[in-house]
């Protein structure tokens, strides 16, 4: 899978299309390829608890919670304190 | 940049409808070619097309594709358990809710009330945590909750629940203060990393005013601003809400400015650039509500209206040097929100009124002019019975367009000064009957309650002959009342599932007297609970039709109400609106062989119009509005307080004049009713603009909630000094007159139709569409065109 811009730590969206790199200060196309200071976002996708669905590629459910509720792969998962990033 | 969410537990249809087209729109989009992800949504923000890893929305929202799917899994979990929902099922057992439906289908309402904005037009209130702080009100919720726990205390309704208010907002404040340390910690974060020295400090300051205001009352000027556009950001988390105001702000932020500039810790110059950013940031919020309402309605805008001047707790001018920036920033930084408006009394000092004035002639169309005294008359008599004083009253300011809303006073201690500060203490307005078409209504009554536009008959047949002209008024009235009772008994109960399944806790929280008391809004919790309102559209039109039919069929006798119909069926021989693209009257065509009908469209053109001084259609005026105002107090909401006439259109007269066959007063079918409630139809007032304050103030405004006035000014009028005075002095002429409100189109026709034709040189331009400015690009086609009609004055 290819990162974008949205999948970078540094990366701060403004809108559906665009947003800011807080290293260099410009406006970045969000679905644009990331540079080589590219840091990973935590996303429910990204996280060792995460369960994809095989019948839904966007959809998966969450194995930190006893009742495993459903979450989608590109959820950003900064505040979670359950995120455990995956090798 | 503008963001929003959409709510399905409040209202999931449109995603349900659209289901398969947004999950096909976003498979099909992952396989877009490269070029297309640099396309820029057209119409300025609006995204009217899908384009990248971009969906688009109601032709106005872009959604992430990879969002789609949750959003429509999310959609499915509420289909059938919604507010709309849950309301269709009650709504249904009304009696005559077959003629309700009609009513919508014929858009003679423009859209639902209790699960499209069911908050909102309304002013918030931020004292609670500007006094306290975050900390604060949790000592004050929990030693409430322990007093209440298990007490009735008399009240066998409303006490048990004051327990769970209470521990519901003890939730919601712990909530705010991770939300707002989690910023903190970004902003830590980012100091870390950051390089400039500049940008780090500013993370880091940013990083230590969040923390504070995370526990802890303000302490400047910053961390009170702060503090309120959170407050404002989480409120609008709550709920679907257009209109959410932050009211005076520029006296509610005074005690903090007064003491950071006598401490020397701020300069104007920083004040100026934190209102220019808070406009920015205003201008993010964006709303999606429910079918219809996103375009037709809104024309994409939310209304958060700030308001200067008015008077203080004692009466005095309330003016103060912040609202003075406040007016500079929306010169320096123009944007559509917060819009502006200036409410204004004889005690103002003329260097504020001035100042407005110059705003005025930036083009934006902010401030509007609002009448200080029309709006007290207006809030004494709707809720006296609730408590209001003169002196509250004075604490009054605008929920969205031109919602005239109560307030409060309350005493604000920093450092040991009290200050008394104004805040809202009302509930939602613009909520119970939305947008009645009193043209569509009087096209009703003459086909005997049929609408031949969608053939349907709407109302039950009148089955008279209309012989006399107090018979087309009597039965108007008649079908007139059929509508509002219908549709306030249906609103109720949406309203009612509204407050059982959705209730707002924060919004409870920051107005009086829900904290005090313990009740949340639904429970009557607020201080002001008569705020439901029957809004009307097309005024002016239904006027100027009623005049010409006194005039041609029943004094002169010239023509026969068949031969009316005839030529309304017929669209006075010219093509409609839909078939040639044109919404704008000046820009009809003519059908082959429509000459026939030339002399009567003629006669009922020339008939005599509102707007010009003339008794014989400005009498018509004094007899609707008279009707009208005293109507509604015959119809009791949920809260089982008397609605009130609510007299703007926003930009319903675009739709809704789409949705009307051509009209007796000489409009073509589907072209813009006049906009607002007391601008005249485009090209009708031919007598200057003192003839038409004559005309709008034959009827006495403090009746209504508000009344709306649109008027367009070629800049040549007013340029310079002297023209400056004199605006403000036509200002004047109309708002001593009784007047409710004033504002203007500072713009030159001739640009408006540059700007159709090349709105990529005019993406920053804006005008005053109703109550509210927005970007000329993001506007539909029919009210750009309602605008370019509209009436150019070129001498003041």
């Amino acid at each position: 899978m290819t990162n974008k811009h949205s999948d970078c730590r540094n990366f701060a969206p403004v809108d559906v299309a665009k947003g800011i790199c807080h290293r260099t200060k410009d406006l970045v196309i969000t679905d644009s390829l990331p540079c080589e200071n590219f840091l990973n976002l935590p996303k429910c996708r990204n996280c060792r608890l995460y369960k994809p669905d095989p019948t839904e590629p966007v959809m998966g459910l969450c194995q930190a919670e006893k009742d495993r509720p459903w979450t989608y792969a590109e959820l950003v998962a900064i505040t979670c304190q359950w995120y455990a990033e995956s090798e | 940049y503008r963001g929003s969410f959409p709510m399905p537990w409040l209202s999931e249809s449109y995603f349900m409808a659209k289901e398969d087209e947004l999950y096909q729109e976003a498979v099909s989009r992952g396989s877009a070619a490269a070029d297309e992800v640099t396309k820029w949504g057209a119409g300025g923000g609006n995204v009217t097309a899908s384009f990248g890893q971009v969906v688009s929305i109601a032709g106005k929202f872009g959604i992430r594709q990879e969002e789609v799917t949750p959003l429509l899994k999310l959609a499915r979990a509420w289909s059938g358990r919604s507010v709309e929902d849950t309301s269709r099922r009650w709504e249904e057992l009304v009696p005559d809710y077959q003629i309700k439906e009609n009513l919508m289908r014929s858009v003679i309402c423009m859209f639902e009330s209790g699960f499209t904005l069911p908050q909102g037009r309304e002013v918030t209130n931020y004292y609670y945590p500007l006094q306290y702080g975050f900390d604060g009100l949790l000592e004050i919720a929990e030693s409430k909750r322990s007093l209440v726990a298990g007490n009735a205390d008399g009240d066998g309704l409303r006490g048990m629940d004051r327990l769970y208010f209470y521990q519901a907002v003890i939730e919601v404040l712990r909530g705010l203060q991770a939300w707002i340390e989690h910023y903190a910690e970004e902003a830590r974060r980012l100091a870390c990393r950051e390089e400039d020295p500049a940008q780090k400090g500013e993370y880091a300051e940013l990083a230590e005013r969040l923390t504070w205001i995370a526990h802890y009352p303000p302490r400047t000027f910053s961390e009170a601003l702060q503090l309120t556009y959170f407050l404002h950001t989480a409120v609008l988390n709550e709920d679907c809400i257009s209109g959410l105001s932050p009211g005076r702000l520029g006296q509610i932020l005074w005690p903090w400015y007064e003491q950071d500039r006598q401490a020397g810790r701020i300069d104007d110059q920083q004040v100026l650039e934190w209102w220019e950013l808070y406009r920015v940031k205003l201008t993010c919020y964006d709303c999606f509500a429910a079918m219809g309402v996103v375009g037709g309605v809104l024309s994409g805008n939310t209304f958060n209206h700030l308001c200067l001047g008015g008077l203080t707790k004692d009466g005095a001018s309330a003016v103060n040097p912040l609202e003075m920036l406040i007016l500079e920033a929306g010169i320096t930084c123009a944007t559509p929100q917060p819009t502006l408006g200036v409410l204004y009394h004889e005690k103002l000092p003329e260097e504020f009124l001035l100042k407005a004035i110059e705003t005025n002639k930036t083009g934006t169309g902010y401030p509007a002019w609002l009448n200080d005294e029309t709006a007290r008359t207006f809030l004494l008599q709707q809720y006296g019975p609730e408590g209001m004083t003169v002196e509250e009253s004075r604490a009054w300011s605008v929920g969205g367009c031109l919602e005239t809303s109560p307030g409060t006073w309350q005493p604000l201690v920093l450092n040991g000064k009290t200050y008394w500060i104004p805040g809202g203490s009302g509930q939602p307005t613009s909520v119970g009957v939305h947008f009645l078409s009193l043209p569509k209504i009087l096209e009703c009554v003459l086909f005997n309650g049929y609408d031949h536009r969608r053939q349907i008959q709407v109302y039950p047949p009148h089955d008279r002959g209309l012989d006399r002209f107090e018979e087309v008024c009597s039965t108007f009235r008649q079908y007139l009342e059929l509508s509002i009772d219908l549709l306030v008994k249906c609103n109720n109960i949406q309203h009612d599932i509204w407050r059982k399944q959705n209730m707002a806790i924060l919004h409870s929280l920051l107005k009086p007297d829900c904290l005090d008391l313990g009740y949340h809004i639904g429970n009557l919790g607020y201080r002001y609970n008569a705020t439901f309102s029957v809004e009307s559209c097309g005024t002016a039109n239904l006027i100027n039709s009623l005049a010409a039919l006194k005039k041609w069929v029943y004094q002169e006798k010239t023509y026969t109400l068949d031969e009316v119909r005839q030529a309304i069926r017929e669209n006075f021989g010219y093509q409609t609106a839909e078939e040639i693209g044109s919404y704008s009257l000046s820009a009809q065509e003519k059908r082959p062989g429509g000459a026939v009908y030339d002399r009567i469209h003629r006669d009922l053109l020339d008939a005599p119009k509102y707007g010009n001084d003339d008794p014989f259609a400005d009498s018509l005026l004094r007899w609707w509005e008279d009707t009208f105002c005293q109507l509604c107090h015959h119809y009791q909401s949920l809260y089982a307080k008397p609605l009130y006439p609510c007299q703007i259109s926003v930009s319903t007269h675009g739709p809704q004049g789409a949705a009307t066959l051509a009209t007796p007063d000489g409009r073509l079918a589907g072209t813009t009713f006049a906009d607002g409630s007391m601008s005249a139809y485009p090209g009708t007032d031919h007598c200057g603009p003192y003839a038409l304050f004559q005309s709008a103030t034959i009827w006495d405004h403090s009746q209504s909630q508000n009344s709306q006035m649109n008027l367009k000014i070629h800049p040549n009028a007013v340029h310079g000094l002297t023209g400056s005075r004199k605006l403000l002095e036509l200002t004047r002429a109309y708002l001593r007159r009784g007047a409710f409100h004033i504002q203007y189109n500072i713009v030159d026709s001739q640009m408006l139709r540059d700007a159709q034709l090349h709105p990529e040189n005019y993406r920053t331009m804006m005008v005053r569409v109703a109550g509210f400015t927005q970007y000329w690009v993001e506007i539909g086609k029919a009210i750009q065109d309602e605008v370019i009609a509209r009436t150019e004055y070129e001498a003041v």
